[in-house]
């Protein structure tokens, strides 16, 4: 157990280095930059496509840290992401749709009892879940938030571990064999929550990737 | 051995976590054959800026050149926006979220909840009456009534009533103290004078954007 307090030591020395985040960074695009521009404009084809149907969308914008719920090319909502990280950020250039939102518990009327059942919240929203896409993406939502040391030791005991599970998969999975793309995600734990309300079973997403 | 082995693990550990904190921090560089091809020539990028700038016009046109309504359901405000501006900000009650169980038919359930997404007014009503739904009895532990008359409660939406699709409506209520709160079988309630203004602002045909 001698490791317990270097471990912790570790995790608060190592935390300012992980917040590389800047919350006020906006999206930009550099139209004298070919790469990013074709990148942009390979996401904006795809949004007009998404945008031009009732419905509301998200956008994940990994370059400028963000992701939008968006409806008709109209910001909705924005949620600052803290730290992101792919497998393979060549397969993100599809338009993609949720398959399930998160579970949610919901309360049941009992009329026996009372008509009154407390309401579901926010707080009811789960903080670390994972979204299963079609075409097969996986998204996995982690949160920790800073004023607890312990949610933050329990954010990166999830961390690593399924970093162990991505090693092991390497090792044992045939190297061409295909896999599908994984897209890791952390924000704040009221973002997560947030983000969990306002999902939509086939909620399409678009992925903005970074070029440099 | 076992000393050594004490010795080893947290440095063990440290690297594990070291690489993970590398991996998460999105600060490993990206694959180099992810990024697409960098075209240097001067009329490529002519090209593609001029896309650019037609996808967004096109994506801008898409936009409500109208005002619009929109609904924060995890916060429970609606907000009339025209653009950037808001011209209205208001508290609401939205859906519970909770269940009721259908008598007599299993694995069927109502859920209370606000519906999200993009949806219109479809009408607008003036002192509007409830015709109360079979969930409104059974949920208070009431025979359903078989004559349609009894399902009749005027006065309790309020003076208006836009609906948008599917019985849901944005309308008053009685219990102004639970606005802010989660707590309606789906429609979304407002106090008396902001629900005048949206009764004033929106059309047959505004967009209802729903998170």
């Amino acid at each position: 157990m001698t490791f317990i307090p270097s471990l912790f030591s570790l995790i608060l020395t190592l935390i300012p280095m992980t917040s590389t985040v800047d919350p006020s960074s906006r999206p930009f695009v550099d139209v004298t930059d070919a790469a990013a521009l074709q990148e942009a404009t390979r996401v904006l084809a795809e949004e007009v496509k998404v945008a031009a149907r009732p419905q509301t969308y998200v956008l994940i914008d990994l370059p400028a840290n963000t992701i939008l719920l968006k409806g008709r090319g109209i910001e909705l909502h924005r949620i600052p992401i803290k730290h992101w990280s792919t497998s393979d950020q060549h397969e993100l250039v599809m338009t993609f749709r949720l398959k399930e939102r998160p579970p949610v518990a919901r309360r049941k009327i009992d009329p026996s009892i009372s008509p009154e059942q407390e309401p579901i919240s926010l707080a009811d929203m789960p903080t670390a879940y994972s979204l299963q896409f079609t075409p097969a993406l996986t998204i996995t939502l982690d949160s920790y938030g800073q004023a607890s040391l312990w949610g933050m030791a329990a954010h990166f005991v999830r961390q690593w571990w399924r970093l162990v599970i991505k090693w092991w998969r390497a090792i044992w999975t045939e190297a061409n064999s295909a896999v599908a793309p994984e897209l890791d995600l952390t924000v704040s734990v009221d973002d997560a929550q947030s983000l969990a309300w306002m999902l939509t079973d086939g909620m399409p997403v678009l992925i903005r990737r970074p070029i440099h | 051995m076992k000393q050594a082995i004490q010795t080893l693990y947290p440095g063990l550990i440290s690297l594990v976590l070291l690489l993970t904190l590398a991996q998460s921090s999105g600060l490993s560089s990206p694959d180099a054959s992810a990024a697409p091809p960098k075209p240097t020539d001067p009329a490529t990028l002519r090209q593609l800026q001029g896309r650019y700038y037609s996808l967004s016009r096109q994506l801008a046109q898409l936009m409500p050149g109208q005002p619009y309504i929109l609904v924060d359901t995890a916060r429970n405000h609606l907000y009339i926006r025209h653009r950037d501006r808001v011209m209205l900000d208001a508290l609401a009650s939205t859906g519970s979220g909770t269940i009721l169980d259908k008598p007599g038919e299993a694995q069927s359930q109502w859920v209370f909840d606000t519906p999200r997404g993009e949806f219109f007014v479809q009408s607008k009503l003036t002192n509007p009456v409830w015709v109360k739904p079979d969930w409104a009895f059974i949920a208070e532990g009431l025979a359903v009534p078989k004559n349609q008359a009894e399902r009749m409660e005027p006065g309790v939406l309020g003076e208006y009533a836009l609906g948008f699709g599917k019985g849901y409506f944005i309308h008053g209520t009685l219990y102004t103290r639970l606005l802010g709160k989660n707590v309606t079988h789906g429609c979304i309630r407002l106090n008396d004078e902001d629900l005048k203004s949206v009764y004033r602002l929106a059309k047959v045909g505004t967009p209802i954007m729903i998170f």
